[in-house]
């Protein structure tokens, strides 16, 4: 033991010794027996407890770092382990054509470049649910209101006659208890007398059919999303009976199909919910329980 | 001595422990000497050391003493080998010489 050495404990001693061993097993076979003399010689130079714990750690770290450099070099091993030139070949620990390192940055890449494409494929289906498609507003054709025209005078009842819309009908505003049913348009259905005949003219009424009115919802809230996709378009005619108050009394049929079901089913939903918005029909300017038609347009935007 | 591989790695702490040999060229030292004059601790010393000495820029021999007469271990010694002396003067060139001044 050297004089520089006298100051240090014997515990010291141990364990720096045995890092240093533990260091020098961990390096390369044909290096381990000359490092760890060598760190030990080197060690001794080493005068305070803290140096020669860190020169003893710093040689673990060492070890490491040789060993991993160690396989793509020649190394001189001049101990009493050298061979007859002085050289010795380590074998390559490298995998195939790539280094550790390279290996290393190609799987990051990779990871990336899967991220990357995880991230644009989920965006690009989110962007196609997303978009809305283009809509048009929806057109509700209204059926014409009917008015009845009074004759002109001196004209016979062969000139012509009253004939009520099959798709229009009244409903019943009286029913006695024999079942007797008096409606104004049975009257005004009645073949005109001429004048001077002696029987009285049948009272002329102005009706105007009902339709949607304010608040009614929006056709484009009902545009079937399958139906958008497929672009079905067309008009279905919904026939609607509706009380003096705008709400419908029976369901909504289908009065005309739009060549879809899809789309004559939507209209029926959007004349359910349409119930309180709905116009009357009039007659005089009352108010009276009725039926009508009207169609809902479904079209998409160009 | 075969064919070695003269590229090597450039860092900082290399081109301190070059700095340190090139001061005297013919001199041999230790790595406790190298540590002493450029305060490289031994964890990045010995691995440049090796890199150097397998790079065939320093050649190494166990030092030449009796250990019970010098009441110490011999020593692993470190010296400029030819190839090491001229690349490592490429090297400084390329850095104006004045890089670690």
């Amino acid at each position: 033991m050297s004089q520089r050495n006298q100051g240090s404990t014997q515990s010291d001693y141990g364990a720096t010794h045995w890092l240093i061993h533990q260091a020098a097993k961990r390096a390369p076979d044909l290096l381990s027996s000359r490092l760890e003399e060598e760190w030990l010689a080197d060690l001794e130079s080493r005068t305070t407890v803290l140096s020669r714990l860190g020169f003893a750690l710093g040689c673990c770290w060492a070890s490491v770092v040789i060993l991993n450099e160690q396989p793509r070099r020649r190394v001189a091993v001049a101990s009493s382990a050298t061979t007859a030139k002085g050289f010795i070949v380590l074998p390559d620990r490298g995998f195939g054509y790539f280094s550790l390192r390279s290996g290393t940055l190609f799987l990051i890449a990779g990871l990336h470049a899967a991220l990357f494409y995880g991230l644009i494929t989920s965006l690009a289906n989110t962007h196609h649910a997303v978009i809305p498609p283009n809509l048009q507003n929806y057109t509700i054709v209204p059926v014409p209101p009917e008015t009845f025209t009074p004759p002109p005078t001196g004209m016979t009842a062969k000139d012509w006659t009253i004939k009520v819309k099959d798709l229009i009908r009244v409903v019943p505003r009286e029913v006695n208890v024999e079942g007797e049913m008096t409606t104004q348009v049975e009257k005004a259905a009645e073949p005109y007398s001429p004048p001077g005949t002696g029987e009285p003219l049948a009272p002329v009424i102005k009706r105007v059919a009902g339709g949607p009115g304010a608040g009614f919802p929006d056709t484009r809230d009902f545009y079937p999303p399958p139906s958008i996709r497929a672009g079905d378009e067309g008009v279905s005619t919904v026939s609607v009976c509706v009380d003096t108050k705008g709400r419908i009394t029976d369901p909504p049929t289908t009065a005309n199909s739009s060549g879809f079901a899809r789309l004559d089913e939507a209209a029926l939903k959007l004349a359910r919910a349409g119930t309180g918005h709905y116009r009357a029909s009039t007659e005089d300017g009352k108010p009276v329980s009725s039926c009508y038609a009207f169609g809902v347009r479904f079209q998409l935007k160009k | 001595m075969g064919k070695k591989d003269v590229n090597v790695r450039m860092s900082l702490q290399t081109l301190k422990v070059l700095e340190v040999f090139l001061e005297n060229p013919t001199e041999q030292l230790a790595g406790a000497d190298v540590h002493d004059r450029c305060g490289i601790a031994s964890g990045t010393l010995y691995p440049i050391l090796i890199r150097l000495e397998s790079a065939g820029w320093f050649v190494s021999k166990w030092e030449s003493i009796d250990p019970s007469t010098a009441g110490r271990p011999r020593r692993r010694l470190y010296r400029l080998t030819s190839t090491g002396l001229r690349c490592a003067s490429e090297v400084f060139a390329s850095f104006n010489r004045g890089v670690l001044a």
